[in-house]
């Protein structure tokens, strides 16, 4: 009886899973600059394959095995907003524009005599 | 009882056909996204995102055959990914303050096509 | 002081104990000594102060921080449904009230991770935090919705 309910919860956690990771696919094929990019594969990418491992801690049914999937999951947590930040930060030093719809740009205000010339 | 227990097995059989099919697609679509670019830092974020989803397909993979010791596998990939994005970054920062040609040439061409929009 | 890190070296046993999956004496013996190699690895970043009496606070934090990013993945998935995309994203500059680097890192991590928004940068001072947002309409009630949400909860959990 336990098992069975925890197997069904373990199929709908895949499902949700992948849709999410799918949209995620979705955004970064349909949305118009890096930056907005950026949002669809940090936070439901992020979401859809944390709740695959968790579903997958889940199905082994042992404390071990969930915990260390619980750890997984909190190392992405950890890391992909970091990694994300990373790719706009250098995007953003290097000169990449955002698109035309971009409404306001403060941080342009800023940056425009930070960009360090290095001898060559 | 032991109906609900086979219909339990038979659905986790299917959400798992279900979830790799999905999985297949997204892969489709990262890839088509990493291909045509436009700029480099599109392409790292498609590489980045292609790990994550490997992430979810290798915990799909680890119940479909029951075997848990996937879960570790997929905690080294993360961390794998999490510095080869690291990496990418820095290069990005590095020969993009170096003023390297490729790069610069990218940049005016986004900008000439946002332009034309 | 000195009880509550050995609190954390016994909860760090503990730990260890559920992630290897056996929770036999001598087992418990080695996380116990793993855990205070590790304990005196930070021993220079120890400053516990009173967590444990924050931990409530803390978990807060952790729940909303939750809750955030199924919502904020959520309204993603909407967005890139719709058939017609149509979004006005924008770069504010949020002031920052809270100071120490952890603080910074933390708010800036839960800011990427939160609907509409991603951290691009921090000023040289450490005084504002650059957010991309998806979706502008209004940047001032953006900046509220920060520092009233996000900030004071770090604020209240740590300081």
């Amino acid at each position: 009886m336990m098992s069975a309910v925890i197997s069904i919860l373990t199929g709908i956690m895949l499902i949700i899973g992948a849709i999410f990771a799918a949209g995620a696919a979705l955004g970064i094929n349909r949305l118009p600059d890096v930056y907005t990019r950026m949002h669809a594969a940090s936070k439901a990418g992020t979401l859809g394959s944390g709740l695959m491992v968790l579903a997958l801690g889940l199905y082994s049914q042992q404390w071990d095995d969930f915990m260390r999937a619980v750890a997984t999951v909190c190392f992405f947590l950890l890391t992909a907003p970091v990694s994300a930040h990373l790719i706009a930060r250098a995007a953003y030093v290097v000169g990449y524009k955002p698109c035309k719809e971009t409404k306001l740009d403060e941080l342009s205000v800023t940056k425009k005599s930070v960009e360090p010339e290095t001898p060559q | 009882m032991n109906g609900f227990e086979a219909f339990a097995s038979d659905f986790l059989y299917a959400c798992v056909s279900i979830a790799l099919f999905i999985l297949g697609l997204t892969f489709l679509l990262i890839v088509y996204r990493i291909i045509k670019g436009p700029t480099l830092p599109d392409r790292i974020v498609g590489l980045d995102l292609l790990v994550v989803v490997a992430i979810g397909l290798i915990a799909t993979v680890g119940v479909g055959s029951s075997y848990t010791l996937y879960i570790d596998i997929s905690l080294a990939l993360g961390l794998v990914g999490f510095l080869a994005t690291v990496a990418f970054a820095r290069f990005i920062l590095n020969r993009g303050q170096a003023k390297d040609f490729i790069i610069m040439q990218e940049i005016k061409d986004s900008e000439k096509q946002e332009e034309q929009k | 002081m000195n009880n509550t890190v050995f609190l954390m070296n016994l909860l760090l046993a503990a730990a260890w104990g559920a992630v290897t999956g056996s929770f036999t004496p001598l087992n418990l013996i080695f996380g116990f000594i793993l855990s205070s190699i590790a304990l005196f690895l930070i021993r220079e970043q120890i400053a516990f102060r009173d967590y444990f009496q924050r931990g409530g606070k803390i978990l807060i934090l952790a729940g909303s921080f939750f809750k955030e990013l199924v919502l904020s993945s959520w309204r993603v998935l909407m967005i890139v449904i719709k058939p017609k995309i149509n979004l006005h994203p924008g770069i504010i500059a949020v002031p920052l009230s809270v100071s120490e680097d952890f603080e910074i890192t933390l708010l800036a991590n839960m800011v990427t991770l939160t609907p509409g928004t991603l951290s691009v940068d921090v000023s040289e001072d450490r005084k504002v935090l650059f957010v991309h947002c998806l979706n502008v309409p209004d940047p001032e009630e953006t900046i509220d919705g920060i520092k009233n949400g996000f900030e004071r909860q770090i604020l209240e959990a740590f300081r």
